[in-house]
């Protein structure tokens, strides 16, 4: 484990820059990217602050003023005025005494004076708001398309920092299924490296009960026979009369990336994938159905030496937080599967000493209002699924539009201020961020500096330089951090 | 890991280093100020930033280049040094002239350099002829100045010393060594003698099999031809054994369509398909590779389509919403065709003049505007500049664009010239492309970067100029490649530094298999393929019988005029079709739907139901005998109240397998006027109690709205059902899946021509745990266990020789006996299947 030992973290990182060196011709052979040294100081890593993140992805479009912006609150009754309607959850109080968010999140309440809520995030139009495209953008730190595969956040920490552990893959996806749903060929666009490889690509575990599968051997085969199969891979491979004739090196590469994978297939590691082997009690509090699940799961990879962690509550259009209808009620849901799991998996790094480096960052793709499709003067067009003026059903009552001015971001550990707010938006609609808005690409640079990795980064890609914020113009915002 | 410094940085580091101490900290200041402004300067604030931002960077790229470029590289950059000063790197700046130093950094003011700019004395004044900068531009460059001159590191005016020739050349060959005289081993061996590099020795019959088999046509070698040619002892028998694989049309068909889907970025599903943002050209692309169509034929066809089967690649991917100047969809033509089909990089020129290639914002705005049907206003990094793109080609030598012909008539000048005799990077790109799959590198290298000097430019135009002789043939290259002493050579042993130095020529490089390939020859060994492909064309050569359809004749039909849609819910029909199929037809194949439900019966037997109308059901008319048939179906209207009603179906009938009727046109069924209908319902099993005597004709009914989306899902199952392919499903002809996106098929959201040649962990554990493969090996261990094997060992030799082309060696032999044991079991062979799989040796082709 490296927290709080920087030259054993060295160490690691080293190491991993020698595999790199090793692995580093095959790359030049397929004219993948390179790392380009900076031109000057201004594109030096900061300190990292924190050693892993965990992006808790709200997929869907997470209404700010139904969880942690709430606005004047309309209680349901028939007749309501849509346009009067800003917050169907009441306001509740926080552990920190500026900050409220709403009702039915109680707990994450209780954890308020570890965070840092960011209320003035802001996205940009793009016209037709389509989430996945919007997911991309934030994913990414780029607009689709774009005339490369862009890498997701997720493998530009693995591409930068390498593994934590060299056991644990350093991106590992929780919660989002890549088959079967809509819109998927547009999130596998996004949940990718990109251009950097597969090797720095998401080890996708979309259901987190399943996750032990996923590092185990086969189905059906118990682990002697495993240890035997690999047992015989490297005997024949030792027979193998034309070993010398083939190239060395490419063998030697094909054979280490076995080396790995059976490595984590072996370890003691791998049970960090099993979250059946935790106490009744603590699972309870995290079983609030799969995102909760998903975030235990994110604890022990953590713990274990994972580098990058996404949890998401799953995109699927119209599902979760998707709500084109019956927004109180699904969000009333979605509360009580977020609250607890998410105030434990805050107090368990604490308790175990992990949260100071570790930073939690909770985000959506974008807001959501009742009334305004983007934002006030956007050309976004309206993708509401009905229109009407009064509440007159239950299933009419929440925010069902798409709304991209305003957007909350919570974070926790990796060296953030506790107990701080940052940014606000208007009281009224529309619900602009009317103080220090912060866009996508400067959301990216927070994470990146947290992470000591410089927002001016870049790699050679196709002869041209590609950096981890948009043109390395990012910039974190300072003053999140203690 | 090898840190290359970046020749040219595209966009601006913030520069805030570079700016006196006190103007760096009072911005600090002042942005910390304005963040913390609320509401009522919402406005300012974002002005303020805007300026703040504009004061503090200094964009050299593209704030100073453009200003240098314009008005003094013609005189003082590359060859050009007037007055013995050069502006060309930022050391020939600081030199300054004949005349001493004519700038330093951080003094603007007393500098010579912006003197000259700003004088109005005839003789002195820079430049000397022509407009004067404008005051803003030299208040940038006094900026600059001030800022210390900030200089991408490693950029220069000059032109690149490398141009790659436009014309093609057919260079002399030099005379043969050894007697080797095919025309590639002519020059590579006197380039290994030049460069005292020494030859390669020759591989085995076997590993050569392996080899040309799986290059060529993606498989491992059939188990009879192996046989065949490893006893041939004929001299020409490797020629032979190329062309006995480039014959197989369906299998040379279908293992390059991961190459051109790759390039070509076309795929059966992928993003911008959810909107019908994009097109596949899937059928026109087999089509083309079955029938080995002329490359520049195949190319006009691409840039200039006949029909829309082939238009997907120029019409790109549209994204719902706005997108950025630089990825519209005529932007797209320009870099697509530039990529793809020239090696040219337009990528940089689509935003502004590239700094790393010769190319300009014009000549990318020019070729777009080919393509774009209405007027082109040309962006700068996504801004306007107040001017329309005019239609223009890359290299006027050859020809131009008649800027004022409409679309269609400017994109068949476009493919005239990019196809034009004269055109020699056109054939070099696509030489190069082959040369690097059959060869494991390219000549020039990455096969994208055109620009780049061939390592041998006699064996690159040596190639094109054969390759246009030859008709623009592709397989003919192929071939012609395939039967050189060099590919038929060992394979280079790489070193961990081969790829840090300069490339040299040392023989092929061993090539990692495809994810298709790979899935392929799993499949080949385990006989576990689907049964069903995702390809929505017919598999094989089109014959006169059965070609990929691309419109229905089919008419949807009903009992009433289609004018009066409303029927009523529950609204049952029979409606029958009798008819006489001529001798030596049998195989049949049909597709139908009906709004809502169906059961279908031909000749008395019920052979397809359904009841969700969207999802149209391939049948196979199982049943059809010569001589007189009927078609019955039992058609359902639903709803809850009166509402359109519609059955639909074609039927393609062809010859028996073998039968002279194959030659003929297939017979088409497909619902029309000359169907039937009554109100009476047949029992369940399709037979009448009572035969009805009040049949009447059939109205065709007018297509709705609603059914437009079912047609191109109609075409698709007609052609499913039309397969009648015996052969193994390619993993071409599938959706990408899980594994293979994890040994590498690309999302084909960007063109990709060369994949990644190395394996990586996630990979290695998707084939140590993945579901998909071990599942398949499940299934494959069963199939291979009911063949009846004399001996364990007798399987081990079958296995090693269908996979590496070779037998065990004996102790190869002893560690199979091992693993499996004396008798064979399914876990056995499933165990010994995933070692040999999992070896270098398989994964490779050598």
């Amino acid at each position: 484990m490296e927290y709080g030992n920087n030259e054993n973290k060295h160490e690691i990182r080293r190491d991993f820059l020698k595999k790199l060196a090793a692995a580093g011709s095959a790359a030049l052979m397929t004219g993948q990217p390179q790392f380009v040294r900076a031109t000057d100081d201004s594109a030096a890593n900061p300190p990292a602050k924190a050693d892993a993140c965990i992006l808790l992805w709200m997929a869907g479009g997470m209404a700010a003023p139904d969880t942690f912006d709430p606005k004047r609150y309309s209680p349901y009754k028939n007749g309501l005025e849509i346009s009067s309607m800003l917050s169907t959850f009441p306001a509740i109080d926080t552990a920190v005494d500026n900050i409220k968010i709403c009702e039915g999140l109680e707990n994450i309440a209780s954890v308020m004076d570890r965070a840092t809520l960011i209320r003035s995030a802001v996205q940009p139009d793009l016209g037709s708001i389509l989430h996945s495209r919007h997911q991309y953008h934030w994913h990414t730190g780029y607009v689709p398309p774009q005339t490369v595969a862009c890498p997701h956040i997720g493998a530009w920490i693995a591409k930068v920092l390498g593994p934590r552990n060299p056991v644990i893959p350093a991106f590992i996806n929780i919660g989002q299924r890549l088959e079967g749903v809509g819109e998927v060929e547009e999130l596998k666009a996004f949940t990718t490296a990109g251009f950097f490889g597969s090797e720095f690509g998401p080890m996708n575990l979309p259901f987190p009960e399943e996750a032990a599968q996923s590092v185990r051997p086969p189905k059906g085969m118990d682990a002697e026979r495993f240890s035997n199969r690999d047992k015989m891979f490297r005997r024949l491979l030792d027979k193998n009369p034309n070993r010398d004739l083939m190239s060395d090196y490419q063998q030697a590469s094909m054979l280490r990336s076995f080396d790995n994978a059976y490595r984590l297939l072996s370890s003691k590691e791998r049970e960090a994938f099993d979250i059946s082997l935790e106490p009744k009690e603590v699972l309870a509090k995290y079983d609030t159905g799969r995102f909760g699940r998903g975030c235990l799961l994110a604890r022990r990879l953590i713990e274990a030496g994972a580098r990058f962690v996404e949890v998401t509550t799953e995109y699927v259009p119209f599902l979760y937080w998707d709500t084109h209808a019956n927004g109180h009620e699904t969000l009333a849901g979605l509360h009580k599967e977020m609250d607890s799991p998410i105030a434990t998996l805050v107090r368990d790094l604490e308790e175990r000493g992990l949260l100071d480096r570790t930073l939690i960052v909770l985000a959506s793709e974008f807001s959501r209002d009742a009334i305004v499709e983007g934002r006030p003067g956007s050309t976004a067009s309206d993708q509401a699924t009905f229109k009407v003026d009064t509440v007159s059903e239950m299933k009419h009552y929440g925010l069902h539009r798409h709304f991209t001015g305003g957007t909350s971001v919570l974070m926790f550990g990796g060296g953030t201020k506790k107990g701080f707010l940052y940014g606000e938006t208007a009281e009224e609609r529309p619900l602009l961020a009317i103080k220090n808005p912060v866009s996508v690409m400067d959301m990216h640079a927070t994470i990146m500096t947290a992470m000591g990795i410089s927002p001016k980064t870049q790699y050679l890609v196709e002869n041209r330089p590609f950096y981890v914020t948009e043109d390395g113009k990012g910039q974190a915002v300072a003053e999140v951090f203690a | 890991m090898e840190l290359r410094p970046i020749r040219f940085r595209c966009y601006t580091e913030g520069l805030p280093n570079s700016l006196p101490p006190y103007v760096a900290s009072m911005m600090t200041r002042l942005k910390r100020i304005v963040r913390r402004l609320t509401v009522a300067n919402l406005l300012l604030l974002c002005m303020g930033q805007l300026t703040l931002h504009a004061q503090a960077q200094i964009d050299f790229s593209h704030e100073i280049v453009p200003i240098l470029r314009k008005h003094c590289a013609e005189c003082h950059s590359g060859d050009n040094r007037k007055g013995s000063f050069s502006i060309n790197s930022r050391a020939d700046l600081l030199k300054g002239s004949e005349d001493g130093s004519v700038v330093e950094p951080g003094k603007a003011e007393s500098s010579r350099f912006i003197e000259l700019l700003v004088s109005n004395v005839e003789g002195e004044r820079m430049p000397p002829e022509g407009a004067r900068l404008e005051k803003k531009e030299i208040e940038l460059l006094k900026r600059w100045i001030d800022g210390g001159l900030n200089w991408e590191q490693g950029f220069v005016f000059k032109a690149p010393a490398y141009e790659p020739p436009l014309k093609p050349r057919r260079p002399e060959l030099p005379p043969a060594i050894n007697g080797r005289t095919h025309p590639i081993d002519r020059i590579i061996d006197q380039h290994l003698v030049s460069t005292s590099i020494a030859r390669p020795a020759a591989i085995s019959d076997g590993a050569f099999a392996r080899r040309a088999s799986l290059d060529l046509v993606g498989m491992l070698p059939e188990s009879s031809s192996l046989d065949k040619f490893l006893l041939d002892k004929a001299p020409n028998r490797r020629a032979s054994f190329i062309d006995q694989l480039l014959a197989d049309d369906e299998a040379y068909a279908e293992h390059w369509l991961t190459f051109w889907n790759d390039l070509l970025r076309n795929d059966y599903g992928g993003t911008g398909f959810i909107t019908g943002g994009r097109k596949q050209i899937s059928g026109w692309l087999y089509n083309s590779l079955i029938t080995n169509k002329p490359y520049d034929q195949f190319v006009r066809e691409l840039i200039a389509p006949p029909t829309d089967e082939s238009r997907g690649f120029i019409e790109g991917i549209k994204w719902r919403g706005e997108v950025s100047a630089g990825q519209t969809n005529e932007i797209q033509f320009a870099q697509s065709i530039s990529q793809a089909l020239l090696g040219i990089n337009m990528k940089c020129a689509s935003c502004h003049d590239s700094f790393i290639d010769r190319w300009k914002l014009d000549e990318a705005y020019g070729l777009a505007a080919i393509y774009a049907s209405t007027e082109l206003e040309i962006h700068r990094c996504d801004k306007p500049i107040g001017r329309k793109a005019a239609a223009k080609w890359l290299f006027p030598e050859l020809g131009d664009i008649d800027a004022s012909a409409k679309q269609e008539d400017r994109l068949r000048q476009l493919a005239g010239l990019m196809t034009h005799p004269e055109n020699g990077r056109f054939a070099r790109t696509i030489v190069n492309r082959l040369w690097h799959r059959m060869m494991g590198h390219g000549i020039v290298h990455p096969t994208d970067s055109m620009q780049t000097e061939p390592w041998s430019s006699d064996l690159l135009d040596m190639l094109a100029s054969d390759f246009v002789e030859h008709g623009y043939d592709l397989k003919h290259t192929l071939r012609f490649i395939a039967t050189s002493a060099a590919y038929q050579s060992q394979s280079e042993v790489l070193t961990p530094d081969a790829e840090s130095r300069a490339y040299r020529y040392e023989g092929p490089r061993a090539k990692r298999l495809t994810a298709e390939q790979f899935v392929d020859a799993v499949w080949q060994l385990t006989e576990a393929a689907p049964t069903k492909m995702d390809a929505t064309f017919v598999r094989g050569k089109a014959t006169p019988q059965n070609s990929t359809s691309t419109e229905l004749s089919a008419k949807w039909i009903w009992s009433s005029d289609g004018q009066a849609i409303a029927h009523a819910a529950g609204e049952k029909r029979t409606f029958r079709k009798r008819f006489e199929v001529p001798k030596g037809l049998g195989q049949a194949g049909a597709v139908v739907t009906c709004d809502n439900t169906f059961k279908l019966y031909l000749n008395g037997k019920k052979i397809a139901s359904s009841e969700n109308w969207e999802a149209p059901v391939p049948v196979r008319l199982e049943g059809l005998i010569e001589g007189m048939n009927e078609l019955l179906v039992v058609a359902e209207n639903l709803g809850s109240g009166p509402n359109p009603a519609g059955l639909i179906l074609e039927a393609k009938i062809m010859g028996k397998e073998g039968s002279s009727a194959l030659d003929k046109p297939p017979l088409n069924i497909v619902t029309d006027a000359t169907w039937e209908w009554t109100d009476k319902l047949p029992k369940e099993n399709g037979k009448f109690a009572k035969v009805p005597n009040d049949w009447q004709p059939a109205v065709l009914v007018a297509a709705q709205g609603v059914w437009a989306g079912v047609t191109p899902k109609l075409l698709a199952e007609l052609n499913r059902s039309a397969n009648i392919s015996t052969k193994m499903v390619r993993a071409a002809l599938l959706k990408s899946d899980p594994m293979m996106r994890a040994l590498g098929r690309p999302n084909r959201d960007q063109i990709v021509s060369m994949r990644p040649n190395d394996l990586t962990t996630l990979e290695a554990m998707e084939l140590e745990n993945g579901n998909i493969l071990a599942n398949t090996l499940t299934v494959g261990a069963e199939n291979l266990l009911k063949r009846s094997w004399p001996s364990q060992e007798a399987f081990t030799q079958w296995l090693y020789r269908q996979a590496f082309c070779r037998l065990p060696t004996k102790d190869e032999q002893l560690v199979a006996r091992e693993l499996v044991g004396d008798s064979l079991s399914a876990r056995g062979i499933e165990d010994l299947l995933w070692v040999v799989i999992m070896q270098p040796e398989f994964q490779m082709v050598r």
